[in-house]
């Protein structure tokens, strides 16, 4: 029996959606610890004992000047070279959702694994105001290594984010697109990619919800895989079955890990 | 050298610029401003160049949307992009486009305010290896058009660009960022040699004492041979306040001639005989309840009426931080897992002139409170999932925001330990600032037109992401059974915290120590700041090692500032100078007892007559037409208290933590309300939470005891409608009261027995609670407003299993729709009436004998899966509850009224028995759907049911009598019922 796949939950002043991270790997069989940037500074926890990098949703350090930055400049500088070292290796996987997304696209390992320059935004919702709800997402056949049994499904996920629209020039998205890059896409019920407010929360361009990067192992997210992990945390499971579709998310990770060499 | 580093967005919208623009046009009413850009200005001191340079593209500036200047303008990009445009314009409005630059307004921190972000900004120059020696942050708005900076300005004052109590207007260029101060001195006041008078002067506006108070002072040094410190007046006039005191409630009363008991000691009395489920009651900062596996659940519900009234979105924000700190600090400390909000305010259509004088306009304060609570609540990661908003015209002189929260602890660490000799006292958390400077002692006087000018220090300023870290740091020394208690630090500040926990012992205390957020205060300023995000810990000195390591883990700041001394006395110094020397004895029981007097004004009560003066209800036509119906219905519907308050709800991070299980808001399009929600706080057990609450200032003005009913009962069927079992619940009490003279404690004294009526009815505890008895306005030529006598009363509660529990939205086709539960005949207080231009005198009286079985009707019903979605019958009444489950449902209805039985409903000439029952506003009632008629008859067997009629596809309400009587178009029913709260926040 192999050991369960040691995740790294990593925490910052203001993060806050650590815990249901933590649990959602725990029950798609991973081993989760909450670490703090702090224990990492100071060398009390070292990424090399982990396989997962998870970064959870919140407000890391108040979301000062944009939201994710002062995270982003902490995991480039300060812990650069454990963060360098940490993706080289070819067994390991980063998530980053919502807060976790702002900061890795701001570090530059999104979508291009271009560590320390950033090449696409998530910036303020078309819609000027946070927003909280269930929203429907394709997920799209990409390089992704986590999608396997979800591609061309239609998932509901609940989002909570003020700055959250996907921004890039159209040079940069059309090369994101071309290297199939996009994971999720806001869709309608049908599942066609949609610009409409609110099933597209910010009024992301392309309706990109989610990307990867071009190893496929590193994602990033808006909406909140990790809180529907269970049929009741849905909105409408009163109305009928509901399909768990956060969890598959985190099993596949776990799964990848399990597997890579 | 400061270089000023300035950034602006350049690809996709400025958001800020267009929301300023967007009221310009709309609320003022300019047009001749074209644009409004905004500008983020950093300044920072002692960097070379060639750093900053690193800083503004690293840190300051996207790299992909935003552009930055050093040390220039920023504007004249845009300047030359407008000219360009303005070619094309005619000639006479080139000009003001031409010109190059726009008239530029910056908006920064006042000296010496803590600016939250530098923090980050200097850590992260850190990271790049940059050293600052300073920096600061603020923000510029350049606005485009024909108009000089004195009117930009102007607009800028109108619009409430900003904070005065914490921010200004930057005129010159700082010469450095670096803050000195010399702290202020500690004065003696000659109190023995004061006249009356001069007692009465010293307390106004300042101690907010009476006189038989400030005379028991004056006593009590005349005694002691000396005269006090600034510092000993302050602690004790905050310790005696009413915000700490409620003095009120612990008052002996004469009502109508007849002596009664205190209120508080009334409600004790009767909770503590309901007590299976209390872990502590009325000894925290919020009420415990037993929950399962060794855990309790704890809530407290607060109100912070007076600084929202003048600063609404610090008053809301620091509200929030405030209740959720009570949450925290209970026992040994718990964890947040939810929050509440309740708001009061006139109606958003009122005319700007019947607006009092220093009081702000309803949509202005409905606006800036949800904005408060949502920038608090979301960055702390705690859900708000339940919630309301009421409208009533007395509150245009003071609103009502009422905040809750609800934690939980391992009940092993539910009491706080006593502290022992030599043991320290610990500040935790954020610096002391000169914010919130009389809080206490100001929300426990009236509001006058004055208030907002005298009274702006005693705003607080928010900061969640300082508050995070600390609960996240508590947390972990509570587990690790480090601290002997933690203690709020709120109204009142280090004063009220240290004084309350050190009455047994005494305490020294040095205040130099405290870390301050600048230099300048008086020790008195830093002893009663009400600065946020701060919480005194005890721990027994061989621990304070280990706590400081944890703290340092988390970034929480932390120092000791004094022991217990046993000395029996609050002794504080500053350095070497004794700035206190007070008994504990005194200060805690030397507070006179007061007797109140409280008489039912002769004739009538004022509210009542003028309920009774506003129309006849029985001048009332009912509805006979098709078109009337319809048109009665849409503004019931359109009304502030029913329409749907999904835009709000919206802006609330519900889903974080991943434990809500019923929602606030369902069904086939996720827009059908719900009445409570349900949580699941740990993530792999079936075990969960219900949390709900009542008000309704309608009706409480007109009846203080049958509208007291009415909120309890209406949070208990809020709580009952989704499933939960209202024997495992327990109450908090809120009164939001005008000043207690003799009618309004009448009011009280009559709510309060409504409370403990409902206690002994429903055989559950009131466990928390706290009163606001200052909701009184007082304006030039003694114009008096007092508020609507508020009682909100809240209910929380644990339930086995929570996937036996259900939603509001209809479920299926052709299921039967029962209205379960006792009306009672009378509308006074109802939309219906309200929406009719009446009041109107008899409110509806619930069945309190009746309550018990049909509440556990509902219950049983959910349980045994019987009952597939359910509502309680509230504000519109009857028809707006089958409304909303239609909503949710997607579907239609079609209502036989025919069919029921309405003999107790007497029809009259102004309502008929239809408009009776359908806009009928009784309490303790409930629409549900079950399969068949049968279903509902086994199940309602033991209490009054009418089956109303079967639900169908489509999406249309149809009600028939012997005749049809409307059929209403849900989607165009829809429309209105949202737009309200649209226009307002989307």
């Amino acid at each position: 029996m192999s050991k369960k796949p040691k995740v790294l939950v990593l925490k910052a002043d203001g993060t806050n959606r650590d815990e249901e991270m933590a649990y959602a790997f725990k029950i798609a069989g991973g081993n989760p610890e909450i670490v703090h940037v702090n224990q990492l500074r100071n060398g009390i926890k070292k990424m090399e004992d982990y396989q997962i990098l998870a970064l959870p949703g919140g407000f890391a350090y108040g979301d000062d000047i944009v939201s994710g930055k002062i995270l982003a400049i902490e995991l480039t500088s300060f812990l650069g070279s454990q963060m360098k070292k940490f993706i080289e290796r070819k067994n390991t996987v980063i998530l980053g959702v919502c807060n976790g997304f702002q900061a890795l696209v701001r570090t530059g390992l999104l979508p291009f694994r271009d560590f320390g320059k950033m090449s696409v935004s998530l910036t303020n919702n078309d819609s000027g105001h946070f927003e909280c709800r269930w929203i429907k997402l394709k997920i799209e056949e990409s390089v992704c290594k986590f999608t396997s049994g979800l591609v061309g499904k239609v998932v509901d996920y609940p989002v909570a984010h003020g700055e959250g629209k996907f921004f890039a020039l159209d040079k940069t998205l059309n090369e994101v697109e071309k290297e199939k890059l996009v994971v999720f896409r806001y869709a309608d019920e049908e599942g066609n990619a949609t610009m409409e407010y609110p099933k597209n929360p910010a009024g992301a361009l392309n309706s990109v919800g989610g990307i990867c990067d071009p190893t496929g192992r590193i994602l990033g997210l808006m909406p909140h895989p990790e809180c529907f992990v269970r049929a009741e945390q849905h909105s409408n499971w009163r109305r009928g079955e509901v399909e768990v579709m956060g969890l598959p998310l985190f099993e596949n990770m776990v799964k990848f890990v399990r597997e890579a060499k | 050298m400061i270089q000023k580093v300035r950034v602006i967005t350049t690809y996709g919208p400025d958001l800020k610029g267009e929301s300023i623009l967007s009221e310009i046009k709309t609320r003022l009413k300019l047009r001749y401003v074209n644009k409004v850009q905004s500008i983020k200005v950093y300044r920072l001191e002692e960097v070379p160049l060639k750093d900053t340079k690193v800083l503004a593209e690293a840190l300051l500036s996207e790299p992909i949307n935003q552009k930055y200047t050093i040390n220039e303008s920023i504007t004249c990009l845009e300047g030359a992009r407008l000219a360009k445009r303005a070619k094309a314009l005619p000639a006479g409005r080139q000009a003001h486009l031409r010109g190059g630059q726009p008239p530029i307004v910056e908006i920064a921190y006042k000296s010496g305010v803590m600016n939250p972000e530098v923090a980050s900004i200097l850590k992260a120059a850190a990271d790049l290896k940059i050293k600052l020696s300073a920096c600061d942050t603020s923000n510029e708005y350049a606005f485009f058009g024909n108009l000089s900076r004195r009117e930009a300005i102007n607009i800028v004052d109108k619009l409430n660009l900003y904070n005065k109590t914490v921010e200004q207007i930057v005129n010159y260029e700082p010469e450095t960022l670096l803050i000195q101060g010399q702290p202020g001195k500690t004065q003696i006041v000659p109190i023995r040699s004061m006249t009356n008078n001069q007692l009465m002067m010293l307390s106004t506006d300042k101690l907010s004492l009476n006189l038989e108070e400030m005379q028991a002072i004056k006593n009590y040094f005349t005694k002691i041979k000396r005269n006090p410190s600034d510092l000993e007046l302050e602690t004790i006039a905050q310790t005696w306040s009413e915000h700490s005191g409620h003095k009120t409630f612990k008052a002996e009363l004469v009502v109508n001639g007849k002596k009664k008991a205190p209120l508080i000691k009334r409600i004790k009395q009767e909770a503590l005989k309901h007590k299976k489920n209390i872990v502590s009651a009325f000894v925290d900062n919020s009420g415990i309840m037993d929950f399962y596996d060794g855990f309790g659940i704890c809530g407290k519900v607060e109100t912070h009426n007076a600084p929202s009234a003048i600063e609404p979105y610090g008053g809301a924000m620091t509200g929030s931080g405030g209740v959720f700190r009570d949450i925290a600090a209970t026992g040994k400390g718990a964890k947040n897992i939810a929050s509440t909000d309740i708001f009061c305010f006139a109606p958003l259509e009122l005319p700007v002139k019947e607006i009092p004088e220093g009081c702000l306009p309803p949509d202005y304060l409905l606006q800036r409170v949800v904005t408060g609570v949502k920038d608090y609540g979301n960055r702390m990661g705690i859900p708000t999932n339940n919630g309301s908003v009421h409208f009533h015209p007395d509150f245009r002189a003071k609103p009502a925001v009422i905040v809750g929260a609800y934690g939980i602890l391992p009940k092993k660490y539910a009491k706080k330990d006593l502290p022992e000799l030599g043991d320290l006292i610990i500040c935790a958390g954020g610096r002391t600032g000169r914010d919130g400077i009389h809080g206490a002692t100001f929300s426990s006087g009236e509001m006058t037109e004055q208030t907002a000018k005298v009274n702006s220090s005693a705003v607080q300023i928010g900061n969640a992401i300082e508050e995070k870290r600390m609960f996240d740091a508590l947390l972990e020394v509570r587990d690790k059974d480090l601290i002997t208690l933690v203690q709020d630090c709120g109204g009142g500040g280090f004063s009220s915290a240290i004084g309350e926990i050190g009455e047994k012992l005494g305490v020294s205390i040095d205040l130099k120590k405290a870390p301050l957020k600048y230099q300048g205060l008086s020790p008195w300023e830093i002893w009663v700041s009400e600065s946020q995000e701060r919480i005194i810990v005890v721990i027994d000195p061989k621990k304070l090692k280990r706590f400081e390591e944890i703290c340092a883990k988390y970034n929480v700041e932390n120092t000791v500032l004094g022991k217990f001394d046993g000395s029996k006395k609050l002794n504080v110094a500053f350095g070497k100078e004794i700035v206190c020397d007070l008994d504990m004895q005194f200060l805690h029981h030397g507070l006179p007892k007061r007797i109140l007097v409280a008489r039912q004004n002769k004739s009538h009560s004022r509210s009542l007559r003028e309920a009774s003066e506003s129309g006849n209800p029985y001048n009332v036509e009912a509805p006979k037409k098709e078109k009337e119906w319809i048109d009665a219905l849409v503004k019931v519907l359109t009304h502030g208290n029913v329409c749907s308050k999904e835009p709000i709800i919206r802006l609330y991070d519900h889903s974080v933590q991943g434990t809500c299980d019923l929602q606030p808001f369902t069904g086939v399009k996720l827009d059908g309300p719900n009445d409570s929600p349900v949580l699941r706080p740990f993530l792999d057990k079936k075990y969960g939470m219900v949390i709900a609450h009542g008000l309704n200032p309608v009706l409480n003005k007109i009846d203080p005891y049958w509208g007291s009913i009415w909120a309890g009962v209406e949070a208990v069927s809020n709580f009952v409608a989704v499933g939960g079992n209202y024997k495992e619940a327990s109450f908090i009490e809120n009164y939001i009261w005008p000043f207690p003279d003799e009618e309004s404690l009448w009011d009280l004294d009559r709510s309060v027995d409504a409370v403990i009526d409902l206690m002994k009815v429903l055989k559950i505890p009131v466990i928390s609670g706290k009163d606001s008895l200052s909701s009184t306005y007082r304006g030039r030529g003694n114009k008096i407003i007092k508020i609507p006598p508020t009682l909100c009363m809240s209910v929380f509660g644990k339930i086995k299993d929570v996937s036996k529990t259900i939603t509001a939205d209809f479920k299926f086709k052709d299921s039967t729709i029962v209205l379960v539960g006792k009306l009672d005949d009378s509308l006074g207080g109802s939309t219906y009436l309200e929406v009719n231009g009446i009041r109107g005198t008899n409110v509806p009286k619930v069945d309190l004998r009746m309550l018990p079985k049909t509440l556990n009707s509902i219950y049983q019903g959910i349980q045994k899966g019987q009952i597939l979605s359910c509502h309680d019958v509230s504000e519109g009444g009857v028809i707006t509850a089958i409304f909303e489950m239609c909503v949710g449902g997607n579907c239609g209805v079609k209502i036989h009224l025919g069919g029921v039985t309405m003999s107790h409903l007497r029809g009259d000439r102004m309502g008929s028995s239809k408009v009776k029952l359908l806009f009928n506003e009784t309490a303790g009632t409930f629409v549900v759907e079950v399969e068949n008629e049968k279903a509902a008859k086994k199940l309602f067997k033991n209490v009054p049911f009418m089956i109303l009629g079967k639900t169908q596809s489509g999406s249309v309400i149809e009600v028939t009598n012997r005749k049809p009587l409307f059929k209403a178009n849900i989607e165009e029913l829809k429309k209105v019922w949202q737009q309200l709260m649209k226009e307002l926040f989307a």
